[in-house]
């Protein structure tokens, strides 16, 4: 490899230089100012609330007194003193585990079954991939109306096999079901178009020269395209499982977080807390341990992209 | 089994999965024209006995969803307008322009993406509530008005884009502002129109937020409407899903329709842009 040449003369300072280097400030100003607006926006928007929110969880700030006090740790000490913060983590990752499971699993599973360039499954894929973009509170509308105690469709589809009908969405063990069935109903569509992408970039000669040596389907599925896919697959885990994280629309639609607290997801609680009953220094705390768990997911799983992943090439 | 068997069992397979799939949407439209007493028969109908089309007539009335609709659109072209032109221009300075920091500052924009506005949203409603914001246009639109990804997209078509074509502009003596939409933004139509569908369709979509900024009700969204409609038949909800249904189904008509008419560029979009 050629070195570049490391010392550089140093420029006489002319009058027309000086000129060039105030015209090319002036120039990366004005390139910067197109920046500008944008990074303000996100700023004020995004970073300062950041540390303003740092801020508030260490005061006892209650939004319906202006008066507030610094208490240091208090809010957070009251937090992982409270039974119900281990209840409202196990809630929330018992859902995010089991959504990004079941739509990535399930998604997988659709991209195999319609990975046909026929026209009419590109039409079959069209109306699956539908749901992705209907409001989450439309389509908890219409599952509270299919998952309804009484007149629910889900249940007279049960009766039809013998079953009694059950109260799907008042009790504690199948509430959080409901919540599910709309995430995934939503999702599937947009993991079975990503996973498909992921499938047509896989070179067909790996399955060629496999089934050459007498391989089968699902020897090749687990040793190439499974393998061959972990890019798409991560990427999958990484957005589903911090989405899911966040659920709140179809809880404040379906369950309300009841019953006995069965679906309160942490981003519900922060909001009860806020809104509800108005204490604002302790959902700040409980909005740093939240953006922390976040933080520390999208790490690992950054760094897992680094170490196990199979890259082509 | 022969190969042409497998090709029907996947075919099969793959109509009931569809049907599945598209149920739900079915029956919302179906629901809709039914009379209430149609909703509590013992064994449900799947075709309406008679087509109650007053049941949209009658869903309107039920809450203001014409004063929800104006405010939704409002929103909608609000954050649609500010995050385009926003992120044109500085997806254009961190693509083609030089400045001290350039580049951690865009670091800094894709930090962003990482943070969700349910980590943002409690501090945002204390600083708008001191702004007196909550509860006007400024809070539904502005907080809204750059997306990181926007700009990351647009940034990464900016930059193949040959400088080539900036420099022939300056020496025609154009303006940074002329070279940039007469020149760089059509090149980049593609990206751009993709981005203004998912945005559209995101902000009409949008409830956590007009949710929490918003407390009258001449300034809900319709997503907001129909939820406060529901509740206020709560307990007899299933006497008026009829009416909720035929809500819901104007609420996601302008959505089905763009889908239907742009689908095949959402989708190729989607497919390519989101991990490359």
């Amino acid at each position: 490899m050629k070195q570049a040449p490391a010392a550089r003369t140093k420029p006489k300072v002319s009058m027309a230089s000086k000129a060039s280097i105030s015209r090319r400030r002036i120039e990366s100003l004005k390139d910067f100012s197109f920046a500008a607006p944008a990074l303000l926006i996100l700023g004020v928007f995004i970073y300062y609330p950041l540390l303003f929110s740092l801020y508030i969880s260490f005061t006892n700030w209650n939004m319906t007194r202006p008066m507030k006090k610094f208490i240091g740790f208090e809010n957070y000490d009251r937090l992982v003193s409270d039974p119900l913060f281990y209840k409202v983590l196990r809630i929330t990752f018992t859902y995010t585990a089991l959504d990004v499971f079941l739509t990535l699993a399930i998604g997988l599973g659709l991209a195999l079954l319609f990975n046909v360039s026929k026209r009419f499954y590109n039409f079959m894929r069209t109306g699956i991939f539908m749901p992705y973009y209907i409001s989450m509170v439309i389509a908890s509308m219409v599952f509270l109306w299919i998952f309804n105690n009484q007149y629910g469709l889900l249940n007279k589809f049960i009766g039809v096999f013998g079953m009694d009908p059950v109260n799907w969405l008042q009790n504690p063990n199948t509430a959080i079901w409901t919540l599910l069935a709309v995430s995934i109903w939503k999702g599937v569509g947009f993991t079975m178009l990503i996973f498909l992408s992921g499938l047509r970039s896989i070179p067909l000669e790996y399955f060629e020269a496999s089934s050459l040596d007498g391989a089968n389907k699902f020897w090749q599925f687990l040793h190439i395209t499974f393998p061959l896919l972990s890019p798409t697959t991560l990427f999958l885990l990484i957005t589903n499982f911090i989405s899911s994280m966040q659920v709140f629309q179809s809880i404040d639609i379906m369950t309300n977080g009841g019953p006995l607290d069965s679906t309160k997801a942490i981003v519900y609680w922060i909001y009860e807390m806020a809104f509800v009953n108005f204490r604002t220094g302790r959902a700040s705390a409980l909005v740093i341990i939240f953006f922390l768990i976040i933080i520390v997911l999208t790490a690992v799983q950054m760094i897992l992209t680094k170490k196990k992943v199979h890259y082509e090439g | 089994m022969s190969s042409k068997t497998w090709k029907t069992i996947r075919l099969i397979a793959a109509i009931l999965v569809t049907l599945i799939m598209i149920f739900p949407v079915y029956w919302m439209v179906i629901t809709s024209f039914k009379t209430s007493n149609e909703l509590r028969l013992a064994v449900p109908t799947f075709w309406p006995e008679t087509f109650m089309w007053s049941n949209y007539a009658e869903a309107f009335q039920a809450a203001p969803f014409g004063r929800y609709a104006v405010n939704t659109v409002i929103q909608t072209v609000g954050i649609l307008f500010l995050q385009i032109n926003l992120a044109i221009m500085a997806a254009y300075a961190f693509a083609k322009g030089s400045f001290p920091g350039r580049d951690k500052l865009f670091l800094l924009v894709l930090a962003a993406l990482i943070v969700p506005e349910q980590v943002t949203f409690v501090p945002v409603y204390v600083m708008l509530s001191n702004l007196r914001w909550i509860d006007t246009f400024y809070a539904l639109i502005v907080p809204h008005a750059v997306s990181a990804y926007t700009i990351f997209l647009l940034r990464q078509t900016f930059k193949s884009i040959s400088n080539d074509v900036i420099e022939a502009g300056k020496v025609d003596g154009a303006s940074r502002f002329q070279t940039l939409y007469r020149i760089l933004t059509p090149m980049a139509f593609p990206t751009i129109a993709t981005m203004a569908i998912l945005t559209f369709i995101s902000s009409w979509n949008s409830y956590f937020w007009p949710l929490i900024m918003t407390n009258s009700n001449d300034m809900r969204v319709l997503t907001v409407g129909i939820a406060m409609m529901r509740d206020s038949v709560a307990g007899d909800e299933a006497l008026n899903f009829h009416l909720i249904m035929a809500a819901s189904v104007m609420i996601i008509l302008p959505i089905v329709l763009i889908f239907v008419l742009a689908q095949k560029h959402i989708i190729t979009a989607m497919s390519n842009s989101t991990f490359k």
